[in-house]
């Protein structure tokens, strides 16, 4: 009887030590599966660099998801985009909007963390003291240029530094347009330009700092002319341009009556190289079809890398493909690639950190190094601003494209140049 | 220089005139403001493009066909909606705006944002006009547009429905006395109204594309258009059209183009202080005799 009891004993223990090896060895192999990460998005999503910048997270998240979520401290968690539509790119409406949107997404949604926008930089400047009240941390992916984001971020560490861009900004555009004109002018000689440009902040201080350093380096700023939003002929501007003899139009515009100037460009046959910056109406793959073809010899840049087709990194041309196969369309204007690296970037930084506490996920997210669409990712670990390069295996390159024969022909900047810049036919080169 | 400023000053005002006129013929018949003309003016060029590039209809019964659908919709308008609180403005406008701000939305939800959806011009050349290149869709439109100004004052001046739309704007009672139905002249003002916004549609959007958000702009200029040259006169109409529309380009060419926004804008305000009726207007004078 004694026998049989200390059998049965045996058994058991054999059966309860069997049983918790092997379910710590199976933890070992699948951690558990937790709740979802909730990635609050405010974007203004009726437009260009809001969806563009949607569905570049939503690829991100979907393809994270396919592999079992992110790993965190041992624990599957899957990631849960909140989109909420900011409205903010939309004309007359309020601020308090978007802040409304933000506080929501925080609050209502229990967005673990923010990405995305606001995406006007008067919206986004005033989101950073409702984010930082909250401690979220956040990272701008598309929209909000202005170079005073990160500056207020780097004069107030302590309290902004929850907030990150990974996106580039108007000073780094603005000396990569002056590189690109030093480029032309050293292909083709031309030093005289006319500047048009939109009514709005960011549009208006780029026009402001190429044309000065353009001066500054000899050109002949010719005229500089700011239209407001909305307006429906450029007939005026664009013939003072041919009239001064200009031999480049920079245009930064993003309301799509600027498809009106491009047409009127070519129509009237204005000898000049149109070279826009960011500009929805030039940046998007059916530009070509909806002006007729009229796009032709546009310049544009649909800031990083990855929104054009190049190599810049292996991953570039991977996810082209990967955002043409699910949305059915090339990536559209600025803020795809980067808020698709963006997820990749603080799922990285939340996996390192081991949590989801801001204090941690904000450190981990300052070590970052890692190569992504549009180059090697760092921050600068005061102002949290993506460190720019021409040369992705140092930093973050941008992209600067021209429409040749119906496609988007990276010419700038040279290290992931896929073609060389065309001058219109009706425009002589100087040398 | 001055003489691009004579052309594209006349191109311009044919623009104003031609996106205004449709405003101010549904306001000067049935006294309603309209505020979903903007959407319409939309929803007409989202129109024309699905039967042109969806359907594969010839360019001119596409453009023909998205016309008389939006007078459809704009008489439909009508019908189902502002019939209900008809003499009520302030309700009328509300309807109105909320109904254009649905309309836009649902285009948008039907896949209208981006700038993949815009219509071929007519022709695609260039002239020279006083030695100033113009391309062949401005010079159409200006010609379209005096053609269409000319078939209105001959329509409303030598046909019976015409003259019906004049009976009910000059004195509705009276017309209701010899047989006129007001909700029937309304219906159809709506719909003429709202035709006229389609024709500005597929002939100015070939000048750029179909955006959701250009209805909103549309409207503010009609507004700006009908106010100063008098809400419910046709000659106001074109008066106010060549002054807005000459300023703009001198704004443009003598001191900056952002001053062009301004002017249309300040144009309703000096009109509001110095003249409510408008130049060419009665409604204020009349009210005020009274």
């Amino acid at each position: 009887m004694q026998t049989k009891s200390v059998g049965v004993v045996s058994w058991l223990v054999a059966v309860l030590i069997f049983g918790v090896a092997s379910s710590s060895g199976f933890a070992a192999q699948a951690p558990r599966k937790g709740q979802p990460i909730v990635i609050g998005a405010p974007l203004s999503t009726q437009y260009l660099y809001g969806w563009d910048a949607q569905r570049g997270m939503l690829l991100a998240a979907e393809e994270i998801n396919a592999k079992g979520g992110v790993d965190v401290a041992g624990v599957r968690r899957p990631l849960k985009l909140e989109v909420l539509d900011t409205r903010d790119l939309e004309p007359g409406v309020p601020l308090s909007e978007a802040l409304l949107v933000v506080e929501k997404l925080i609050l209502e949604k229990k967005a673990d963390v923010l990405m995305g926008g606001p995406v006007r930089s008067e919206a986004a400047m005033a989101a950073m003291d409702l984010i930082a009240k909250y401690r979220k941390v956040s990272m701008l992916t598309t929209g909000a240029l202005t170079p005073a984001y990160h500056r207020r971020i780097a004069e107030n560490y302590s309290k902004y530094k929850y907030l990150f861009r990974i996106t580039s900004e108007a000073g780094q555009l603005a000396k990569e347009a002056i590189d690109l004109f030093e480029s032309i002018r050293q292909a083709n000689g031309f030093d005289r330009i006319f500047i048009m440009v939109q009514d709005v902040a960011h549009a208006r201080a780029i026009a402001g700092l190429v044309g000065k350093g353009l001066e500054q380096k000899g050109w002949a700023v010719l005229g500089s002319e700011v239209y407001p939003t909305g307006a429906l002929d450029y007939s005026t501007g664009l013939l003072k341009a041919r009239d001064q003899k200009a031999q480049i139009l920079f245009v930064w515009m993003d309301h799509p009556e600027t498809a009106i100037l491009v047409k009127q460009w070519f129509d009237l046959k204005i000898p000049v190289l149109p070279v826009a910056g960011i500009s929805s109406a030039v940046e998007q793959p059916g530009a070509w079809a909806s002006t007729g073809g009229a796009v032709a010899y546009w310049l544009a840049c649909p800031a990083n890398a990855g929104n054009a087709p190049s190599n810049a990194t292996p991953l570039t041309m991977k996810f082209y493909k990967a955002y043409t196969d699910r949305w059915l369309v090339e990536p559209e204007g600025y803020g795809a690639s980067t808020s698709y690296t963006g997820v990749y970037v603080l799922t990285d930084a939340i996996k390192r950190a081991g949590s989801l506490d801001a204090e941690r996920v904000v450190a981990a997210l300052e070590k970052t190094d890692m190569v992504g669409v549009y180059g090697r990712v760092r921050f600068d670990p005061k102002s949290h601003q993506i460190i720019p390069s021409y040369d992705p295996k140092e930093g973050a390159v941008s992209t600067w494209f021209q429409w040749q024969d119906r496609k988007r022909v990276v010419v700038f900047p040279t290290a992931i140049a896929t073609g060389k810049i065309q001058v219109p036919p009706w425009l002589a080169p100087s040398k | 220089m001055l003489r691009s400023i004579f052309i594209y000053g006349l191109i311009n005002s044919i623009i104003l005139a031609l996106t205004a006129v449709g405003f101010s013929l549904t306001y000067g018949i049935s006294r309603v403001a309209n505020f979903a003309y903007g959407a319409l003016y939309v929803l007409a060029g989202f129109a024309a493009w699905v039967l042109l590039h969806r359907l594969a209809l010839n360019y001119y019964l596409a453009l023909f066909l998205a016309v008389v659908f939006v007078a459809l919709v704009g008489a439909a308008l009508y019908r189902f909606a502002l019939i209900r609180v008809r003499g009520m403005p302030i309700s009328e406008i509300i309807v109105t705006f909320a109904l254009g701000t649905a309309l836009v939305e649902l285009l948008r939800f039907f896949g209208l944002f981006g700038s993949a959806y815009g219509l071929p011009p007519l022709r695609r050349a260039t002239l020279q006009l006083l030695g100033v290149p113009v391309d062949f869709q401005r010079v159409a439109l200006v010609v379209i547009g005096a053609v269409l100004i000319l078939a209105l004052w001959l329509f409303t001046h030598y046909t019976k429905i015409g003259l019906a739309f004049r009976a009910i704007a000059q004195d509705e009672q009276a017309a209701m006395m010899v047989g006129i139905d007001p909700d029937h002249m309304a219906t159809l003002s709506l719909a003429l109204g709202s035709a006229l916004a389609a024709v500005a549609a597929v002939v100015v959007l070939p000048l750029g594309y179909i955006a959701a958000e250009s209805g909103s702009n549309i409207l503010v200029f009609a507004i700006a258009v009908c106010i100063l040259g008098g809400l419910e006169s046709p000659a106001g109409v074109i008066v106010a059209s060549l002054l807005i529309g000459y300023a703009q380009i001198l704004s443009v060419a003598y001191f900056g183009p952002h001053y062009q926004m301004i002017v249309a804008l300040l144009a309703i305000l000096v009109t509001l202080v110095f003249r409510p009726s408008g130049l060419f207007g009665k409604q204020k004078e009349l009210e005020e005799r009274v």
